[in-house]
């Protein structure tokens, strides 16, 4: 039998037959759909929810710092190691900061600060917002204006209020804009803390400063522990490594990882699940097509069918079923896909989109070949008297 | 025996079955169906088997389709051992030289007419674009030409057989074996059949089988052969 031959006649008798194979091929094309989107999605899904770092404790933001009061020779991060940390895979974004502690007179009232001159990703690399105002940008930075961001502890502290965007503020005897109040925040340290531009503060402040912080947020939490490993390299081929330390949430990233692992696993144990049904589907119904079709397959014999040529015919009725289903699957996983990509407003790679329908085609003629192959062998093994007598 | 049997029996008999004997074992007692049959069949003949239900009639032409195996004996047809062939071979003897009218009309269900002329074509391998030549030309030969693309659970009983006919014909075989071709069908159509059986035959090349209960079907036969408790009897 020739193989378009085949695929005609099975295709025919799958779509006359389509009723009954209607809820195996919604099997599996359900789990093809999930399938799909756990390849092309879980990996966006986490990058968004690493966006909102309250939901898992800013696990994936690490703080890379020189300890300069333990050094005979202060260090700062050079413009190449910053270069070639951005480069390194699974680094989102980065923030170079210093630190200085400040003072202010207000009103009669004297107030002990720290100041942090911050560039300006340090919002979206820690994902602060303005409670009030607005926290100064890139303009800010570049022109190194006179601007700060408080906390808001702080402007409650000095102002009583934190609708302060405007106001003036000394320090250091020198008069900052208010633009804003910082909102996110849950470390009282930040909280009592005033922000402005790293340029300005290079500029405006006596001594010399170093930037020898740096905030480092990495694309997923999957890939914090080998950033942070790489990071001591990277620096050391650029600059010397002295009093290097990285930190992270080491725990909250445990327990992160741990609660994602188990929603992973549980996903591709559903997926499997339904792949699985999927193929006892294909069994069942393959099998009840044999004995239904058992006068069929004797009139074929009779003809002169060759056992092959049975075998072939309801092997690749099964196969019909699984890729059809698969085809179907994919269509509904592209939709899914879209759809999430919508709702979280990030696009996975197309070609991973690909990759994963490869992958779900392969496992459909695993399932087809699998769930159809003993029905096929018991079809095309039938002698052809018992066949056609049967009743 | 009409003048065109006689003729041909100068050529050689087309099927030669010799001393074939079926037996089943229940397990209790053996069971024989066929006794020493022996019997030849010559191109251009309608051979008409009669008998009593369980005599054995469908046994024999199941044998003769290779169906089934007989417990001992030989059949030769055009001279070629047909008990030797392994499995595939006979699949190949059953496309290439045989064509089987069932009783109960057997067409593929949910089919059409051509699809169900196609199958035995397919198997053979024919080209695609053959196929619907051959197919007509099959079907004209029972008057159903018109009736090619309809589906076959709606034709009459009478045009299932033909249908039936048709298919055994498509494959232009070296014998037709027809097992009650006209059980169900009533006297004008089973007629119509036999007419068509004759001018099938009229070539000279083929020769065909026909178990039947009804002596008027067997009259219009070239030769009967009485079947009882598995003995062959020529009439």
């Amino acid at each position: 039998m020739r193989l378009n031959d085949l695929m005609r006649v099975s295709l025919r008798q799958v779509m006359r037959h389509r009723r009954r194979y209607t809820g195996v091929v919604l099997a599996i094309a359900l789990g093809v759909a999930g399938f799909l989107n756990i390849v092309t999605m879980s990996r966006e899904v986490k990058k968004n929810f690493n966006e909102n770092l309250d939901l898992i404790g800013g696990v994936t933001i690490l703080r890379i710092y020189f300890d300069n009061q333990r050094s005979y020779r202060p260090q700062w991060f050079r413009e190449q190691t910053l270069a070639a940390l951005k480069r390194l895979d699974g680094v989102k974004e980065l923030s170079l900061t210093a630190v200085k502690y400040s003072q202010t007179n207000f009103q009669g009232r004297h107030f002990a600060f720290t100041t942090m001159a911050v560039d300006e990703g340090f919002w979206q690399v820690r994902n602060f917002w303005p409670l009030t105002g607005k926290l100064f940008g890139l303009d800010a930075v570049t022109g190194h204006k006179r601007e700060v961001v408080l906390g808001a502890e702080l402007a409650k502290k000095i102002f009583g209020d934190t609708h302060v965007r405007g106001k003036d503020l000394e320090i250091n005897q020198e008069i900052y804009l208010v633009s804003g109040v910082l909102g996110g925040v849950t470390d009282s340290g930040l909280a009592n803390s005033v922000f402005l531009p790293l340029t300005t503060a290079e500029d405006r402040f006596p001594g010399r400063l170093l930037a020898d912080r740096l905030y480092l947020r990495c694309a997923t939490w999957d890939d914090v522990t080998a950033v942070a490993a790489a990071i001591p390299g990277i620096v050391k081929s650029c600059q010397s490594p002295e009093e290097l330390h990285v930190e992270g949430s080491w725990e909250a990233l445990k327990r992160v990882q741990l609660l994602a692992w188990w929603i992973e696993f549980l996903i591709y144990l559903a997926t499997s699940a339904t792949f699985l049904l999927g193929g006892v589907g294909i069994w069942n119904v393959m099998m009840a097509a044999v004995t239904s079709r058992t006068r069929e397959i004797g009139l074929k014999k009779a003809m002169g069918a060759e056992d092959r040529d049975i075998l072939a015919q309801f092997l690749s009725e099964a196969l019909c079923l699984s890729v059809g289903a698969a085809l179907l699957g994919a269509g509904l996983g592209r939709i899914m896909m879209e759809f999430l990509s919508y709702i979280i407003e990030s696009r996975p790679p197309e070609n991973l989109f690909f990759f994963g329908v490869t992958l779900a085609f392969l496992f459909a003629v695993v399932i087809g070949v699998g769930a159809g192959l003993y029905p096929s062998i018991r079809a095309s093994r039938m002698e052809v008297v018992t066949a056609i007598r049967y009743e | 025996m009409n003048k065109l049997a006689s003729s041909c029996q100068v050529n050689g008999a087309l099927i030669r079955v010799t001393d074939l004997c079926k037996t089943y074992d229940n397990g209790i007692d053996l069971i024989h169906v066929l006794h020493d049959v022996n019997l030849k069949v010559y191109p251009g003949e309608i051979v008409a088997i009669m008998g009593p239900s369980g005599s054995g009639k469908s046994t024999l032409l199941f044998i003769l389709g290779i169906f089934l195996h007989p417990t001992s004996g030989s059949y030769f047809l055009g001279g070629q051992d047909v008990l030797g062939l392994d499995r595939n071979a006979q699949a190949e003897f059953r496309r290439r030289r045989v064509g089987f009218v069932f009783q109960s009309c057997d067409l593929l269900e949910n089919s059409t007419v051509y699809e169900n002329l196609e199958f035995p074509l397919i198997y053979a391998g024919v080209d695609r674009q053959d196929r619907p030549e051959r197919i007509a030309a099959a079907l004209e030969r029972v008057n159903l030409g018109h009736r090619i693309h309809h589906s076959s659970n709606r034709l009459s009983g009478g045009e299932r057989q033909r249908v039936a006919v048709a298919r055994a014909l498509v494959n232009q075989p070296q014998v037709i074996l027809a097992d009650e071709p006209t059980g169900q069908l009533d006297r004008t159509h089973g007629h119509s059949i036999l007419d068509h059986f004759a001018e099938i035959v009229s070539d000279g090349k083929t020769a065909i089988i026909v178990v039947t209960h009804d002596p008027e079907i067997a009259a219009e036969c070239t030769r009967v052969s009485l079947i009882r408790d598995g003995v062959l009897y020529e009439q």
